[in-house]
């Protein structure tokens, strides 16, 4: 029987997508079997990023609805055998989700898969209420940046008010994604560190992405950034789809810049 | 180096915003059936009481939560 994560973020614009379908294809290519399903109805783009949206054929309302069955839906990537994908109806809107449906949808992909990793919408509406509610646990995307984290932490609060597994008395597993981090920025002072965040979110850290600009041409070509083994957030996205198997893979410090001498000479008069 | 030219880092700065921000926002969470459960208390209430208004807070410490009502009586 798999397990249920929800991706979500609060705020959009925050690489929520992104990380969904790297770590998705980053447990894949641990062994594990692995659906990602998009959420995000009305505004689908996991299918985009996974570079799969020429295949859509249905979408996951369609299995919902009983239109098609869960086979014909399930698209298989290209660089996976063992990850699939599950589109977001582009024509309907969030009002179509309803508790008993997800529900039904979710166990059926638990009884298949390993991992079924839910990408939410952004905000706070019933559409991310649906994607957390059957959830076994929640990754929390944000930015070192203030909009993103306080949108993060009314994410969180309605996770833990909503969640199917609180109302049974049980936790819901909660980890932390910090994206976009510029080393440079951190250390001038200029932008929030991780432990900052932590501590003001309440929250355990999973791992830390650096910026790459790599992240906008990985999703030009659809080819997810974890397949470009010489970029920074390719090489986090790695060690985070480890942690989530259930290695231990240490904490790598992307927040100290490798000082070159001139930073170096800068440092010796401040 | 020089007195003037230390600045309080934007970081810190966000972070203490943030602190307050998010503190703020946990206190004023509340319920979608806020104001039926008001109108509700008032009618129980006044029977047997005048009332003028009435506050409810959900409030947070740590992992208790509580509702806390406030009715404000009459004045006679």
């Amino acid at each position: 029987m798999g397990i249920v994560i929800a991706v979500i973020s609060g705020k959009g614009g925050v690489g929520k997508t992104t990380a969904t379908a790297n770590l998705g294809l980053g447990i894949a290519m641990n062994d594990e079997k692995v659906v990602l399903v998009d959420f995000d109805i009305g505004q689908r783009n996991l299918d985009m990023i996974l570079g799969l949206e020429n295949r859509v054929v249905y979408d996951m309302v369609q299995v919902m609805e009983k239109e098609a069955n869960l086979k014909q839906a399930l698209i298989k990537s290209k660089v996976s055998n063992n990850l699939s994908f599950l589109a977001a109806s582009q024509t309907k809107d969030k009002t179509v989700l309803d508790s008993e449906r997800v529900k039904d949808l979710l166990e059926e992909l638990k009884a298949e898969f390993d991992y079924v990793i839910l990408d939410a919408p952004a905000g706070i509406e019933s559409g991310y209420e649906h994607t957390i509610e059957f959830a076994d646990a929640a990754i929390i995307v944000v930015n070192p940046e203030v909009s993103s984290i306080r949108d993060a932490d009314r994410a969180i609060g309605i996770l833990d008010s909503k969640s199917q597994k609180v109302k049974d008395g049980q936790e819901v597993v909660k980890y932390l994604i910090i994206n976009r981090i510029v080393a440079s920025m951190v250390q001038s002072g200029e932008m929030l560190n991780s432990e900052d965040i932590l501590e003001i979110l309440n929250i355990k850290l999973l791992g830390k992405v650096p910026e790459d600009k790599g992240v906008i041409d990985a999703s030009n070509q659809g080819k997810p950034i974890i397949l470009n083994e010489k970029s920074v957030a390719g090489q986090a996205y790695q060690r985070i789809a480890k942690r989530i198997c259930g290695q231990t893979v240490k904490m790598e410090d992307i927040e100290s810049e490798n000082k070159g001498l001139m930073t170096k000479i800068k440092g010796m008069f401040s | 180096m020089f007195p003037w030219t230390k600045k309080k880092k934007s970081a810190s700065v966000a972070k203490d915003r943030l602190m307050i921000a998010i503190m703020s926002d946990r206190n004023n969470e509340t319920y979608p059936f806020i104001d039926e459960l008001k109108a509700e208390i008032i009618e129980v209430v006044k029977k047997y009481i005048g009332v003028k208004d009435i506050e409810i807070k959900k409030e947070r410490e740590g992992d208790f939560e509580a509702l806390s009502i406030d009715i404000q009586l009459e004045s006679t």
